[in-house]
């Protein structure tokens, strides 16, 4: 039963980005390198975060403001990374189409670009599900679960399971409309992505207040609902116009 | 449509990197659940073993942390000495021709390796779940189990998959045993082991270097246990072929894409790895494989699985098939007249096994290499990377992610650089040491950092 619940977790967080992999990227060796480099592009990030924040852990303090201070670092230093991964991807399509053309095949599809975008988001969401989520459900194997002062309503796991599912669609779609962003110039975009980051961020300092989960993570899955809109309605607009040309 | 390019590019990184990552997920699956359920079993075991990897000195966990070091690194000095005689030893019977010797040895060694060390692994996994099973019948499946391994590992004839899968499992058996060896000793053991590899390899005169020289301008196999990525299915055109050297010419974007294609081939990887079990395995790209014997006998394993469905060159063999994946320029140019021979060298396993002495010394050597049709990587790569992930599992698991990645992308480092020099390369330094800092920075800096925040049900 417990093994039962561990899974469970694991698959509540993860669950819908596996569906994903296997349907989509793991059929294309090249989607499965770039969810490879992009999840240790975020750990990367994740230690170098880390590295900086290590001298002022564990906060003494119960105020929430250092914790404001730590995600807005965090989320500034990530989305400077998703820049740099934006630059590294453009290189990457030049040399593409380059050999595309030297085989003579066709150059990439604008959903082979999306498909892109939709791996390299995926890394990062993963990784995030991984080391925030995944790395702390070993315990849920065993007999026994845990509940944390400010949420005593439900489970920790269960919680962070929640609040990583919505990470992972954040993470995931984001890249999708930053890439898209960046491609079209289109600033709103652009800024739509750090803001609904930081957004969701943000929204987790609700669950240090006493009983703040059961408005945090409705607020969380709100972003992340709202995140998944944008992208559907951005990709199905490219879409139709990539066809109507 | 017409597929697009992402689907035929890095079919060869996968093809390495899926067999390397089912045998760590599998050694990390094995250590967590042989090692959480017995409270008192990690002493236990760690004090009944006693193998050449710990011959000097026995980690207590009272001594000092110099103690220990000093320990460890004693440990591990003996240990690379006794690997790099036994390596030289194999130089030697392989350069007086004792080929069928060394591979009635290695298959003794799989022999033992899969009888012995996976009996009493598969021993302690039925106590551990009690799962209800006579002797008898655990004897007989263990008996079948070693033979077709055996098989498999040297004689034509066995289906492709189903080497790769003993290659695995024989992986996965060393590296569960090596994760019983204490902490200090397999990490220093383990950056020792790296720092051997690319000696051996790369320096001129290291056993490694000599072996795969010997073998190339023999025409012949490595003798050594190589897990071969062949393609189970065929890719059409060139596609197929090229994806390696995409990547490799998209960074150069010089070389065309015959050069690609070359320094694919002739790029070789050799890795020696024994802890106690030292199995070194080389991986020699289709030109040294070649071995008209082997292609023969390969030919017919290799159709059914391979199932190219394109047409090869006039020649009726799958082989030539494969070797047309390649531009012919290229092939023609490296292989001449000798297309269908070089495909099935390529394709023949390599595999040896060279066990030590000692029933517990085995060295397997490994070497990677690239040809036409696909990658090889010694065994020893897989144990040593799986062992760092199972050392690294009786931490925590963040610390398992965290190696795993950094092996990965080490390991897709070594791959990009095998296409871009051309030569035989060790797949164990960089894996290693990005493994092995990851596993230090994420234990120190990164965990703690996650747990404050997470355990606040504060995430970004």
């Amino acid at each position: 039963m417990t093994v039962a619940a561990g899974i469970g977790y694991v698959l509540l967080a993860l669950g819908p980005s596996l569906s994903l992999f296997v349907s989509v990227i793991s059929k294309k060796p090249f989607l499965i390198l770039t969810v490879l480099s992009s999840t240790l592009l975020w750990l990367i990030s994740l230690i170098v975060l880390s590295a900086i924040w290590r001298g002022f852990l564990p906060l003494k303090t119960a105020a929430w403001w250092p914790y404001g201070i730590l995600i807005l670092t965090s989320v500034a230093f990530q989305e400077g990374l998703r820049l740099l991964f934006w630059k590294i991807y453009k290189r990457l399509e030049d040399i593409l189409d380059a050999f595309a053309d030297r085989v003579s095949k066709p150059r990439l599809f604008l959903t082979d670009k999306m498909q892109i975008a939709l791996a390299g988001g995926l890394g990062h969401g993963v990784a995030h599900a991984v080391f925030f989520c995944l790395s702390l459900l070993t315990p849920a194997f065993g007999p026994a679960t845990y509940f944390v002062d400010s949420c005593s309503q439900i489970p920790f796991f269960l919680i962070s399971a929640m609040i990583a599912f919505a990470f992972v669609t954040i993470h995931t779609f984001s890249m999708v409309i930053a890439f898209n962003g960046y491609g079209e110039g289109n600033k709103v975009d652009q800024y739509i992505v750090p803001s609904a980051h930081l957004v969701a961020g943000m929204v987790t300092l609700v669950n240090l207040a006493p009983g703040g989960c059961t408005v945090g993570i409705p607020l969380l899955y709100f972003v992340a609902i709202l995140t998944l809109i944008h992208a559907g309605k951005m990709v199905w607009r490219r879409l139709t116009e990539n066809q109507s040309r | 449509m017409e597929s697009s390019i992402l689907e035929s590019i890095g079919v060869e990184i996968i093809g390495v990197m899926s067999p390397v990552s089912i045998c760590m997920f599998l050694v990390v699956l094995l250590v967590y659940s042989l090692s959480s359920s017995n409270p008192f079993s990690p002493s236990s075991v760690d004090n009944s073993i006693r193998t050449a990897a710990n011959l000097v000195y026995v980690e207590n966990p009272s001594d000092s942390a110099s103690q220990k070091l000093e320990g460890a690194l004693l440990n591990a000095l003996v240990f690379i000495i006794l690997i790099a005689i036994v390596t030289f030893l194999l130089v030697l019977l392989y350069y007086y021709n004792f080929t069928n010797f060394l591979k009635n040895y290695m298959r003794f060694s799989a022999f033992f390796v899969l009888g012995t060390m996976g009996g009493s692994i598969c021993l302690s996994v039925i106590q551990k779940f009690s799962i209800p099973v006579d002797s008898m019948t655990c004897f007989v499946l263990l008996f079948n189990f070693t033979i077709v391994g055996v098989l498999s590992v040297f004689s034509g004839g066995i289906p492709i998959l189903m080497r790769q899968v003993y290659m695995v499992s024989l992986g996965i058996i060393v590296a569960a045993w090596f994760t019983k060896l204490p902490e200090w000793t397999t990490w220093v053991l383990l950056v020792a082991l790296a720092v051997y590899d690319l000696v051996a390899v790369l320096a001129p005169g290291g056993p490694l270097k000599l072996l795969v020289e010997l073998a190339s301008s023999r025409d012949e196999e490595l003798p050594a246990l190589v897990y071969e990525a062949r393609p189970t299915v065929a890719r059409a055109g060139h596609g197929g072929a090229s994806p390696l050297g995409l990547l490799v010419t998209g960074v150069s974007d010089s070389s065309s894409i015959e050069l690609q294609a070359v320094s694919r081939d002739i790029v070789n990887r050799n890795e020696n790895d024994g802890p106690r079990n030292s199995e070194y395995s080389a991986v020699p790209i289709g030109n040294f494989e070649n071995e008209e014997a082997h292609s023969n006998r390969d030919e017919g394993e290799r159709s059914p699985l391979v199932g190219n469905s394109r047409e090869g060159q006039s020649s009726s063999s799958d082989s030539s098939q494969y070797s047309t994946l390649v531009l012919p320029t290229s092939q023609d140019r490296q292989f001449g007249g000798r297309e269908s021979e070089i495909v099935d060298e390529e394709m023949s396993p390599l595999v040896e096994m060279i066990g030590l002495g000692d029933e517990r010394e085995q060295a397997r050597r490994g070497g990677v290499e690239i040809a036409d049709r696909g990658i090889k990587l010694g065994l020893g790569d897989f144990v040593f990377y799986s062992v760092l992930v199972g050392r690294a599992a009786m931490y925590d698991l963040m610390t398992v992610y965290a190696c795993y990645l950094a092996i990965i992308s080490g390991l897709g480092c070594t791959l990009i650089l095998l296409s871009v020099c051309r030569q035989a390369l060790p797949a164990l330094p960089i894996s290693i040491a990005l493994g092995v800092i990851f596993y230090f920075l994420t234990r120190l800096l990164m965990e703690p950092f996650i747990v404050g925040t997470a355990t606040n049900l504060m995430m970004f």
